[in-house]
């Protein structure tokens, strides 16, 4: 047993921040938050704090990243040195160079690059404050900057995780639960087609497990859209 | 969906059948989505969906704009230019070429264009022709045309003096199509 770590993480059917396996900490979308940004949203995630800004389509530097058929899109994750308990050297690091990588990934399946040839689309995620499930926070937020920028979109992408504690599955692992359970499983899906556009496992979990645990996290996903809905429609007021 | 609701990406708004996706609209799988942040339009006459996004949005040149660009550029008819904004609106234009001819530089006879526009000025212009690309600008305005030019030698910014563009290093005289605001910084 490592230092800090809780004996027992379900206690009486209820989490150790109270909450039921299958509840989400609850969360808060503002978009277009930055003047200067092209586009741009903050989110609150229980304890996760992310603003995302997007810029573009703009001119591409360095040249060679131009892209004849399509438009690049550069996303940047970065935490802040004072997001995290202990100082986080500020800088790209191994795990934020590969968390842009994904959230890029993510993100080029819903955005019509192909109208925007030879041009950059840049998204910022900023981590304020982290408290586990800050990929998951990001591409959310990422998306409806991305939308409050008027660039062309399939579909909003919300993004959820759910993971394993004390042999259960459950959804949206808060930090205690992130360093010291069993397993974490980061989904992002297109909500009207359902088809995943994020998928990783950290941790083992057996086929059943993994099957319960993508559901709760999909579950968890359709949550979060209607959240970024909400955000959006708030924003440029629908009736 | 009716027309003037508010829609948001991935909103289906009608069959593919029954309507054309027009602009901030795609098609998917046989059926029309929303690709944007805004008010649904729908012309039943023409039977045709477009979004109008409420968002702040990607700025396209129209006809009569006026445009901030940079010129990349001198060719023997026409020189090549970088439409970078709208004049007025801070957001840049995506991936945007225009040429200004020999005949749209000024109002009088132009003998030599190099005498007009040199590579690397800034320029306003505006947009008359977005048929094709390049797109055609014209500087023949008072108003209209470099707005900050550099020295050719010394590739420093060019200063006006009794009409006349002069460098403030080596002290040559420069001949460009000026604007009226030349060096103020209105863009």
């Amino acid at each position: 047993m490592k230092v800090g770590e809780p004996e027992e993480f379900i206690i009486d059917g209820k989490r150790l921040d109270g909450r039921a396996p299958d509840e989400l900490r609850p969360i808060k979308i503002e978009a277009g938050v930055l003047e200067r940004a092209d586009g741009s949203c903050y989110l609150e995630w229980g304890g996760n704090k992310v603003l995302a800004a997007c810029y573009g389509p703009r001119e591409i530097h360095p040249k060679h990243e131009a892209r004849s058929d399509r438009a690049a899109l550069r996303t940047y994750y970065r935490m802040a040195p004072f997001s995290v308990n202990d100082r986080k050297r500020p800088g790209p690091d191994r795990r934020s160079v590969e968390l842009s990588k994904v959230i890029r990934n993510t993100l080029e399946s819903v955005v019509f690059l192909h109208l925007f040839p030879m041009t950059a689309i840049d998204v910022y995620i900023e981590i304020l404050q982290a408290q586990a499930g800050t990929r998951c926070a990001g591409i959310t937020a990422a998306s409806v900057a991305i939308a409050d920028a008027g660039i062309p979109m399939k579909e909003l992408i919300p993004s959820c995780a759910s993971g394993k504690i004390d042999g259960k599955v459950v959804v949206d692992l808060f930090d205690t639960e992130d360093n010291y359970g069993e397993a974490d499983v980061p989904v992002a899906i297109i909500p009207r087609t359902g088809e995943i556009a994020l998928l990783q496992m950290d941790g083992n979990l057996t086929q059943e497990e993994f099957e319960e645990a993508l559901n709760l996290a999909v579950k968890g996903c359709k949550d979060v859209y209607e959240k970024q809905k909400e955000a959006l429609m708030k924003r440029y007021g629908g009736e | 969906m009716e027309s003037d609701d508010f829609v948001l990406p991935g909103t289906e708004l009608g069959f593919a059948e029954e309507f054309m996706p027009g602009k901030g609209t795609y098609e998917d799988d046989g059926k029309v989505y929303s690709a944007m942040t805004g008010t649904l339009k729908i012309d039943m006459k023409e039977r045709k969906i477009i979004v109008e996004p409420r968002t702040n949005i990607i700025p396209e040149p129209k006809v009569g704009d006026i445009v901030i660009g940079k010129i990349l550029d001198v060719k023997q008819q026409f020189g090549v230019v970088r439409v970078i904004r709208l004049l007025g609106n801070p957001r840049e234009l995506p991936d945007t070429i225009g040429t200004i001819h020999i005949s749209r530089a000024k109002s009088s006879y132009v003998q030599d264009i190099s005498m007009e526009f040199s590579g690397g000025d800034i320029v306003k212009a505006k947009v008359v022709d977005i048929k094709r690309h390049p797109i055609s600008l014209g500087t023949v305005e008072k108003d209209l045309g470099i707005i900050k030019a550099y020295c050719s030698k010394c590739n420093i910014a060019l200063e006006l003096e009794n009409g006349k563009l002069k460098c403030p290093n080596c002290s040559s005289i420069e001949s460009r199509k000026c604007s009226s605001d030349y060096g103020n910084g209105n863009v």
